[in-house]
């Protein structure tokens, strides 16, 4: 919607009522008239200078930059031109240093600049721009008119009668909303991408025979960049766009809040065929500017789906992503960003492991099942804020972790998987979870049917366990996130890393104790 | 007939004229407005070419003097065209 940046006041001129008691009308309407035109003036001459004093900030902005840039031309110049006549000053610890750079057979007379460049890459510290949108980049014309809108209702008086410790007002609107979920998806991508490679990794290791695997995997990556190739908008992905739209639509008609297990299994069926596709935004650095827009544009295929979801949602309960409703206690919003961590090592590491860590496994499944998310679109980022209960459903996790097999497609399924059982969230007591639980199982077809068995007999000391590890989990992971960027760059430039370095490192960077329980 | 039309005449007239002063008026500022809308529209494409040459440049100068340290800085004696010794 346009919004007109400066408005002169009063529009109109003549449109005013006059008194009764006038007796020349027409000379009462010409001088209002006057007046108002006055008015009119004097807003005008009002953002006349607001506008001019822009130009003015940004002109003043150009001139620094141009003298700066001259100062370095005129620097580089006299450095070049004493380039010749330059002495062998106090540089003997330089010569030292290229001595043992150049092995013995380059001290030729003749080192051309290439060699010298080859040596040390040449390496520019780009600055994005970042928080272009945000409030305070607003111009003061439209801030103004801003602010005569109505203020949002002072709900966060009712914070203090929640339970959950969240905030009120986020539940009416949340401004940052957006870019929390792109965030937590934009993490929880890093992981599963991370995961994936290890995994990979692993199976390398272990058959040598079995390389077909290999390029089937290093073919999807390409394949995925292939198709954004040609722009983000044109990516169809890899099942049909109806069955997507139609599994989404399935599982949100199938019940408020999807809670039908095959609804959601359809929809995380379907989000989790592709490995690429979890991922609906793109990851190139030209699309960065806006990923929370950007969201909910590329989220095209999802679209309409969104949008009832959201709708669906939000008389129910809020956002998806803070309501938590299968969470008890806590999941504030701070405790979004420990939550990735969790899901991805239960998958991975109950993958290869033995039965033994099933209670360590336990604790940081939990986290991963809980997930609400009726859409498979939230889900990733869904499965962060269940975490923080996670006691109450070991179950469920085990069993997908126990699931083995963790072909390719899975890495995101894992986690939305997991989540769909959950659907009922209540502070559900372990039974509920229980029966919940038997779908995913069922469905996923690496799941194996020990996991609830073994579930039920280490529950409680499982619970106990879980709580205890969890807690510190949670808190190294809230570490490790608080001093990660939190901007957009920063993510997106790291999950970009991640993705591109595709087979270069063998040895895994993060500690193994990171990912394991 | 005229006679008692004069005042109201007299005042019709007076009034049409009264309107077109304003007429006048209003359409000159919005000459104004529009002149202000386009002339700051044209400075801020004038500027973002500005900016972008800006940068260009910036990150030339950059890599030149990158290029030059390593260069000069850690061949000193290239840069005398001695060999390395």
């Amino acid at each position: 919607m346009p919004l007109v940046t400066r408005n002169i006041e009063p529009r109109h001129v003549c449109r005013q009522a006059l008194p009764n008691t006038i007796r020349s009308e027409l000379e009462c309407v010409t001088n209002i008239s006057l007046a108002n035109i006055i008015r009119q003036l004097g807003s005008l001459s009002k953002y006349a200078e607001d506008l001019f004093g822009e130009l003015f900030v940004q002109a003043g902005a150009f001139a620094i930059r141009v003298n700066t840039l001259g100062e370095r031309v005129d620097r580089l110049q006299v450095k070049v031109t004493q380039l010749d006549p330059k002495e062998e000053e106090g540089k003997i610890l330089c010569c030292l240093a290229s001595l043992s750079w150049f092995p013995a057979q380059q001290t030729l007379s003749c080192i051309s600049l290439q060699a010298i460049t080859q040596k040390k890459a040449f390496h520019s510290n780009l600055i994005q721009d970042q928080q272009l949108f945000c409030r305070p980049s607003l111009p003061q014309p439209v801030q103004e008119t801003y602010l005569t809108c109505n203020p949002p209702p002072p709900l966060n008086n009712l914070s203090q009668y929640r339970d959950d410790d969240k905030d009120a007002l986020k539940f009416y609107t949340d401004p940052s909303y957006f870019f929390d979920l792109w965030k937590e998806k934009m993490l929880q991508d890093t992981k599963d991408i991370m995961k994936e490679k290890r995994k990979h990794r692993k199976e390398k290791k272990d058959n040598q025979n079995l390389r077909t695997l290999n390029p089937r995997k290093i073919k999807t990556r390409k394949d995925e960049w292939e198709r954004r190739k040609m722009g983000e908008e044109f990516v169809v992905p890899k099942n049909d766009m109806g069955e997507s739209l139609e599994g989404l639509n399935g599982s949100i008609g199938s019940g408020e809040g999807c809670y039908s297990p095959d609804g959601l299994d359809q929809s995380t069926g379907s989000y989790g065929l592709d490995p690429g596709s979890p991922l609906p935004h793109p990851t190139q650095d030209d699309f960065l500017p806006p990923p929370p827009p950007d969201m909910g544009y590329h989220d095209g295929q999802y679209g309409a789906p969104t949008q009832k979801r959201t709708s669906l949602l939000s008389p129910t309960h809020p956002p998806p992503a803070p309501p938590m409703p299968c969470s008890t206690p806590t999941g504030t919003r701070p405790n979004l960003s420990p939550p990735p961590a969790p899901p991805p090592p239960p998958p991975s590491t109950g993958f290869g492991v033995p039965p033994p860590p099933p209670p360590s496994g336990f604790d940081s499944s939990p986290p991963a099942p809980p997930p609400i998310t009726n859409s498979a679109y939230p889900s990733p980022p869904a499965p962060p804020p269940p975490l923080s209960q996670a006691s109450l459903s070991p179950p469920p996790p085990p069993s997908l972790p126990q699931g083995g097999g963790a072909p390719p497609p899975p890495p995101p399924p894992p986690p939305p998987g997991p989540p769909p059982p959950c659907g009922p969230p209540p502070p559900g007591p372990p039974p509920p979870s229980f029966s919940i639980g038997a779908p995913p199982p069922l469905k996923s077809t690496q799941a194996p049917s020990e996991a609830p068995p073994d579930a039920h007999s280490d529950l409680l000391s499982a619970i106990r366990q879980g709580f205890n590890l969890r807690k510190v989990e949670e808190q190294k992971e809230q570490e490790k996130k608080d001093n990660y960027g939190n901007d957009v760059a920063a993510i997106l430039s790291r999950r970009i890393a991640v993705e591109c370095s595709d087979s270069e490192d063998d040895s895994s960077e993060l500690d193994d104790d990171d990912w394991s329980e | 007939m005229s006679g008692q039309d004069d005042p109201v005449q007299r005042e019709i007239h007076q009034d049409w004229a009264n309107r077109e002063y304003i007429e006048v008026i209003t359409s000159s500022i919005k000459k104004i407005a529009d002149f202000l809308n386009s002339f700051d529209m044209s400075c801020r494409s004038r500027l973002a070419t500005l900016n972008e040459k800006l940068t260009a440049l910036e990150r030339r100068i950059e890599y030149i003097e990158a290029r030059h340290y390593v260069y000069v800085f850690l061949y000193p004696k290239v840069t005398k065209g001695e060999t390395l010794t």
